[in-house]
C-alpha cells in the first residue's frame, strides 16, 4: 500500500496503535451516518462488477482494488458485519467484514487513495446506488478517530483556524482585492470601477477559491470585470469569501457545515440577496447541496454558481460577448461535482459557444465525462500523487483527442490537475476558467451608456 | 437593501431543486436503464441478465397458475423456452463469476449460492412442465425461495427498485439527469 510507505510516518504509526475505543469511535459515526438509502444500498449491490470501468482508476491501473463494487462492498461489508443480523451469523457467507487494524487500513488506501468522488460509478451503477456518498460516509467515520491524511486534514484545519483554505491573512486579501481593482478600472479605463467589499444589501455576494487571491489573480479580474460590465450590485465579503469546502473530502460533517455556515452568515451579515459561488466544483456541490444537510437548516435564499449568473446575463443582454477575441481551438471539462453531480451542465455550453470561435466537445462529456483526478481531496494527498496522476490519463487521452490548445474548466482543482496532466503527458495545453474566457471576449459597454 | 425571503423559510426548499425529481425517476426507471456504460460496454451480460430476471417472473407466474384451483391456458409448453433460456443464461452468470478472477474475488458464497438456487429452481419449472409429478418438489422449492429472500442477496428484487428510486429523485432534483433540469 501507498500508505505503508515509512515506520517514521506518523500517520502509519497512528494507523498501527489504533486502541479498540478507536475502532469503536470509527463504527458508531459510521452507524450514525447510514440512512435508510444507505442501508438499503447493503441489500441492493449485487457485486455484478459492471460498474467497474466506469472508473479511471480501474481503467488505468486495473487492479481489483480500483473496482467501485470493491470499494463500496468494504464499506458495506463492515455495515453488515456490525449491524445486522444475517451479517453477525453469518458474516463469511454474505461479505460481512469485521472491522480492525488491517481493515482501517485497506479502507484508508482505497477510499480515500483510490477514489475522487466522482460519482461516475453512480450513474453507471446497474442500481444506481448512490457509490461515492457510502465511500464519503466511510471517510466520514474514519475523520471521527482522527484518521484523515494528515495533508487533507491540514486543508480543512487551515480553512477552519485561518478563514480559508490557503491561509491567507485578511489583509493579504484586501491589497489584492484593491491591486485587482486598479487593473479593473485600467482595463476598463473607468476609474468608478470598484470591486466592493463588505457592501451591505448588495445582490450578489461573491466567493472564490482561494487559489484565485493566492496564485490566480486574473480569475478575480474576469468576474470583477463581467460584473462591471453587467452593472451587478455585488460585493465580497472580507472575511467569508472562500467557497471551497475540504470537509466534503475528509467526510468530516461538522467542520463541512462549519465552512459552509461561514458563507450563509456572510450572505445574512451583509444582507446579499443571494449567495453566488465561484467556478469551483466541490464547493458548489457543498454549499448548493450537502450544506442544508450539513447545517439541518433550510436556506431561504437563492445560492448559484457564478456560470448561471453569467449565463444569464449573456441570454438577458446584460453582458455582450465577442468570439472572435478567443481564436484558440478550446475543450471543456466539466467537473463531476459541478456537472454529474450538481446539474450545471448546459451554463457553461451556452457562455463558451458565444466566447470562442473553436469549441469543442470531449467524448464522452457531460454528465458522462470522466473526472480530471483532481477530485476528493485527491491534490491535497501527496502521498497518493502518483495514483492520482495515472489515474489522470484517461482525461489527457480525452484532450488530445481533441487536438485543443486550451482547456477550460470551472474548477480550480481541476485546473490544478489538468495542468499537471499537461506537463505530465505533454498535451501542451493551457488551463483557464470559463469566466476567464467569458472576459476575454466581452466587449464592454461605452462609457455613460446606461 | 434588505434581504428579506420572499416566503417563509419553511416553503422553501431545503436546496431548492434545479431540476424535477418526477423526470429524473422516469429517466432512472426508463432511459437510465440503458443509457450506462454498464450496458454499453457489457451488453450480453446485460441482455443475458434481462432474460434471466425475466424467466423468474416467468418461473413466478407458472408457479402461481400451476397452483390455481382452476387450470386455463396457456399450456405449460408456453413457459418452457422461457424457462429455459433463464436456466442456461443463469447458469452461464454462475460460470463468468466463477471464472472471471476480479469477479470470483468481490463475490461473497451468497452470490453463487443465490445464483445456483434459482437457476434449478427454473431448471425444476421447466422440468414440471413436462412431469407434472413433481407438483410437490416445485411447491416446496418456492416456499424455500420466498423463505430466503429476506436472508440473503435475492432481497435485492425488492430494494433495487426503491435504490431506483432516491436514485431517480435524488439526481433529477438536481437536474443532473439528462432531460431532468429546469430551464434557465
Amino acid at each position: 500500500m501507498d500508505i505503508a510507505r515509512s515506520a517514521r510516518d506518523p500517520y502509519d504509526e497512528k494507523l498501527d496503535s489504533l486502541t479498540d475505543a478507536d475502532i469503536a469511535k470509527i463504527l458508531a459515526e459510521f452507524r450514525r451516518r447510514f440512512k435508510a438509502d444507505d442501508v438499503a444500498a447493503v441489500h441492493t449491490c449485487v457485486r455484478c462488477g459492471l460498474c467497474a470501468e466506469a472508473c479511471h482508476y480501474y481503467l488505468t491501473n486495473g487492479e481489483l482494488e480500483d473496482v467501485p463494487a470493491y470499494k463500496l462492498n468494504l464499506v458495506l461489508g463492515v455495515f453488515k458485519r456490525h449491524f445486522t443480523p444475517v451479517g453477525r451469523i453469518a458474516k463469511g457467507w454474505t461479505g460481512a467484514k469485521r472491522l480492525d487494524k488491517a481493515l482501517v487500513r485497506e479502507w484508508v488506501d482505497v477510499l480515500f487513495g483510490r477514489c475522487s468522488g466522482c460519482g461516475r460509478c453512480t450513474v453507471n451503477c446497474t442500481s444506481g446506488i448512490n457509490i461515492q456518498s457510502l465511500i464519503r460516509a466511510g471517510r466520514g467515520a474514519l475523520a471521527a478517530a482522527g484518521l484523515v491524511p494528515p495533508e487533507l486534514q491540514s486543508t480543512v484545519m487551515t480553512a477552519v483556524e485561518r478563514g480559508n483554505n490557503m491561509g491567507i491573512p485578511r489583509e493579504e486579501w484586501l491589497e489584492t482585492v484593491a491591486w485587482i481593482e486598479e487593473e479593473l478600472q485600467a482595463e476598463t479605463g473607468d476609474p468608478a470601477a470598484r470591486i466592493p467589499v463588505d457592501a451591505k444589501g448588495a445582490r450578489y455576494l461573491y466567493t472564490v477559491n482561494p487559489r484565485e487571491p493566492k496564485f490566480f489573480p486574473l480569475s478575480l479580474l474576469a468576474a470583477a470585470k463581467m460584473f462591471y460590465a453587467a452593472k451587478e450590485s455585488w460585493t465580497f465579503s472580507s472575511d467569508h469569501y472562500d467557497v471551497t469546502n475540504y470537509g466534503l473530502y475528509s467526510g468530516d460533517d461538522a467542520h463541512a457545515g462549519l465552512l459552509s455556515d461561514r458563507l450563509v452568515k456572510a450572505k445574512e451579515d451583509l444582507e446579499a440577496e443571494a449567495l453566488v459561488l465561484g467556478e469551483c466544483g466541490h464547493g458548489f456541490a457543498s454549499t448548493r447541496w450537502e450544506a442544508p444537510q450539513w447545517l439541518n437548516k433550510r436556506f431561504p435564499f437563492p445560492v448559484q454558481s457564478v456560470l448561471e449568473v453569467a449565463a444569464a446575463y449573456l441570454r438577458e443582454g446584460r453582458i455582450r460577448l465577442d468570439p472572435s477575441k478567443n481564436k484558440k481551438p478550446l475543450t471543456l471539462h466539466d467537473p463531476c461535482n459541478l456537472v454529474r453531480l450538481g446539474g450545471v451542465v448546459e451554463e457553461q455550453r451556452y457562455l463558451l459557444k458565444n466566447a470562442v470561435l473553436d469549441f469543442r466537445e470531449m467524448t464522452p462529456n457531460r454528465q458522462k465525462n470522466y473526472c480530471c483526478g483532481g477530485g476528493g481531496g485527491q491534490l491535497s494527498m501527496t502521498r497518493f500523487a502518483k495514483r492520482r496522476l495515472a489515474a489522470g490519463r484517461i482525461k489527457a487521452d480525452q484532450i488530445r483527442e481533441t487536438e485543443a490548445k486550451l482547456v477550460v474548466a470551472p474548477c480550480h482543482n481541476c485546473i490544478d490537475q489538468l495542468t499537471e496532466l499537461s506537463k505530465e503527458y505533454r498535451l501542451g495545453t493551457e488551463v483557464k476558467t470559463v469566466i476567464e474566457v467569458v472576459a476575454d471576449a466581452i466587449v464592454l459597454p461605452e462609457r455613460g451608456s446606461s | 437593501m434588505a434581504s428579506a425571503p420572499a416566503k417563509p423559510a419553511f416553503l422553501a426548499a431545503a436546496s431548492a431543486p434545479r431540476g424535477y425529481g418526477g423526470r429524473g425517476l422516469i429517466y432512472a426507471f426508463g432511459r437510465g436503464m440503458l443509457d450506462k456504460e454498464s450496458v454499453s460496454r457489457h451488453r450480453p451480460t446485460m441482455v443475458g441478465g434481462a432474460l434471466y430476471h425475466l424467466a423468474i417472473f416467468v418461473a413466478l407466474g407458472y408457479v402461481l397458475w400451476t397452483a390455481l384451483p382452476v387450470r386455463t391456458s396457456p399450456p405449460p409448453g408456453a413457459f418452457r423456452p422461457a424457462l429455459l433460456v433463464g436456466a442456461v443464461v443463469g447458469l452461464s452468470l454462475f460460470v463468468k463469476r466463477a471464472a472471471r478472477p476480479h469477479l470470483r474475488r468481490l463475490s461473497c458464497p451468497d452470490d453463487f449460492f443465490a445464483n445456483l438456487f434459482v437457476d434449478l429452481y427454473l431448471a425444476l419449472a421447466l422440468a414440471h412442465t413436462f412431469v407434472p409429478a413433481l407438483e410437490p418438489a416445485l411447491l416446496g422449492a418456492s416456499v424455500l425461495l420466498f423463505a430466503y429472500i429476506p436472508l440473503g442477496k435475492i432481497r435485492h428484487c425488492f430494494f433495487f427498485f426503491y435504490t431506483r428510486v432516491v436514485f431517480g429523485l435524488h439526481f433529477g432534483r438536481r437536474g443532473a439527469l439528462p432531460g431532468s433540469g429546469r430551464e434557465t
